[in-house]
């Protein structure tokens, strides 16, 4: 799959994890602040530390500034000061080539799904192989097998595959989402951000979505971060609980230690109805 | 229409307001036809009259087969007019992507000034200066006509592309950046399959343009019907000119008619 960097060589004593698994810290931001033009301050101060395989929500009223938060990490936000450590290099003032592979690293599913909608649901999930395959074979469409079937064998695990032929904008919202949750998973990536990825779902199929994801993210030990408003599916699905507000990071810690009054705290205000998403049963 | 207090849609006007319709109709109407009746209806170095010259043009040709006959040798000039304004528009139409990403906003960036001004600069010279440029340079024939449509296609198409590429949606392009592609392959497949359609239907469009524009072109030596309508019509040769006139209608109706049912199921 990769080709490991030379920066992954650990120390002797770092392998003495019993679970053989390599306990890295994967994503770390060091006093990151991110300052809009027009002089509004979106991220203030942050120290962040997110470990291999965690599957971290970030929770906070919209303008909290949620998803300039997870922009940092695949650049696709610039911080106006600060450090972004992704598997321990330096990312902040990527560029060019290297700014695309470390985004071939990080994968990114977006709310409304942004898939190309005239093409079919197996062209748009081999676009994330776009990062691993050169401009002028891409350009021809020509893929290959291994990475076709790699888009067939993801597109199974999303519950789509025989959909593979079919136009993407032919498919419902929670389809599209699956779609693009194998375009993501296509990219064979380490990290997975979320920007609110069932904000326009209904509530038994963001559910359903949530669900592939987590399986996903668990299966192929992926840290997975995700923006998320609705507390409930936070507190059903989250390893972890990041709450923000007004930029600032005002609670961090396991989803065990998470109640209602935690998220009082981070809306700094009452929980409302239209703060949770509802059960599965729901809209039904 | 049974009943008397129908709704009308409108209005009811005032009396007033009905008389001075009326009068503004009739002083229309007046300096029509006062104008229609002092203006000579003569051809500058021909005695005869227009309605002979009409009747010379668009009758005399069906009364005898001496003119029938002629109609396959125009229609084969047609076509060829037909074939260079294809010739002409799929080339335009390709070499007008290029420059019209380039002109858009989104994709060309700060460039994209330079590609507004090169197709301002293609759109501001009429195309029957580069008919007699390429006349001129390359001789009488269809080639130079080719060369003239395709270069004042791009002018056109370019700007139309890229106001296409300034609507789509970004978000697609962002989604392939976001998993590592570079811009070659944002374009190509976040952007391409949105426009293609849309670039097919004003190529199209342009085509229909482009065939009555041969047609012009003709006039100055460019190849096609043109040609032998400009010889005609200096001849004084009304019954052929009449048949050229009567074939340019037919195909460029026909194309019309095609063209509208082609980009209807295009997008």
């Amino acid at each position: 799959m990769y080709n490991e960097p030379p920066y992954r060589v650990f120390e002797p004593s770092e392998e003495t994890n019993q679970n053989e698994q390599e306990v890295t810290c994967v994503i770390e931001f060091k006093n990151l602040s991110l300052t809009y033009p027009g002089g509004v301050e979106a991220l203030k101060n942050i120290n962040l530390k997110i470990e291999q395989g965690e599957f971290v929500v970030i929770v906070g009223l919209s303008g909290a500034g949620k998803s300039t938060l997870i922009r940092c990490i695949n650049r696709m936000t610039d911080p106006t000061s600060g450090k972004i450590l992704v598997d321990e290099e330096d990312v902040t003032y990527l560029k060019d080539r290297r700014l695309r592979k470390l985004r071939t690293k990080v994968g990114m599913i977006f709310q409304d799904y942004n898939l190309v909608k005239r093409l079919s649901v197996l062209r748009n999930v081999m676009a994330g192989r776009l990062g691993h395959t050169g401009t002028v074979k891409s350009l021809l469409g020509i893929f290959p097998q291994e990475d076709l079937k790699l888009a067939m064998d993801n597109l199974e695990r999303v519950g789509i595959k025989d959909k593979a032929y079919v136009r993407a904008d032919q498919l419902s919202g929670g389809q599209q989402q699956r779609v693009s949750i194998a375009r993501v998973i296509t990219q064979q990536p380490k990290v997975i951000l979320a920007d609110e990825p069932v904000a326009s779902l209904d509530p038994p199929t963001s559910h359903t979505v949530m669900k592939d994801l987590r399986r996903i993210s668990k299966e192929d030990d992926l840290t997975t971060i995700v923006n998320l408003h609705f507390i409930d599916m936070a507190m059903e699905y989250a390893d972890r609980i990041i709450g923000m507000r007004d930029g600032e990071i005002v609670f961090d810690g396991p989803v065990t230690d998470v109640t209602e009054e935690t998220f009082e705290q981070i809306y700094d205000r009452p929980i409302r109805v239209d703060d949770k998403r509802g059960d599965e049963s729901d809209g039904q | 229409m049974s009943e008397q207090k129908e709704i009308s849609l409108k209005k009811a006007k005032t009396a007033s307001t009905k008389r001075l319709i009326a009068v503004i109709i009739g002083l229309l109407a007046f300096f029509y036809i006062s104008a229609f009746w002092s203006q000579e209806w003569t051809v500058p170095g021909s005695r005869v009259s227009p309605l002979t010259i009409l009747y010379r043009m668009f009758v005399v040709p069906f009364t005898s087969l001496e003119y029938l006959q002629k109609f396959p040798e125009r229609i084969l000039e047609m076509l060829e007019t037909i074939a260079i304004a294809y010739a002409g528009g799929i080339a335009a139409s390709i070499i007008a992507m290029p420059i019209a990403f380039l002109a858009s906003r989104n994709i060309g960036g700060p460039l994209s000034y330079i590609g507004k001004a090169i197709l301002n600069a293609i759109r501001s010279i009429p195309s029957i200066i580069f008919a007699i440029l390429f006349v001129a340079a390359l001789g009488v024939g269809p080639y130079p006509g080719v060369l003239a449509i395709s270069i004042n296609s791009i002018g056109m198409l370019g700007k139309l592309y890229a106001e296409v590429i300034e609507s789509i949606d970004m978000n697609m392009v962002d989604a392939i950046r976001a998993s590592g592609g570079n811009r070659v392959q944002a374009v190509w497949y976040g952007v391409f399959p949105q426009v293609l359609p849309d670039f097919a239907s004003f190529s199209i469009y342009r085509f229909e343009i482009d065939v009555r524009a041969s047609t012009v072109l003709g006039l100055v030596g460019a190849g096609g019907i043109g040609v032998p309508l400009m010889i005609a019509q200096q001849q004084r040769n009304w019954e052929d000119v009449g048949i050229i006139l009567i074939i340019v209608i037919v195909f460029v109706t026909l194309i019309d008619k095609i063209s509208g049912e082609i980009r209807e199921k295009l997008v």
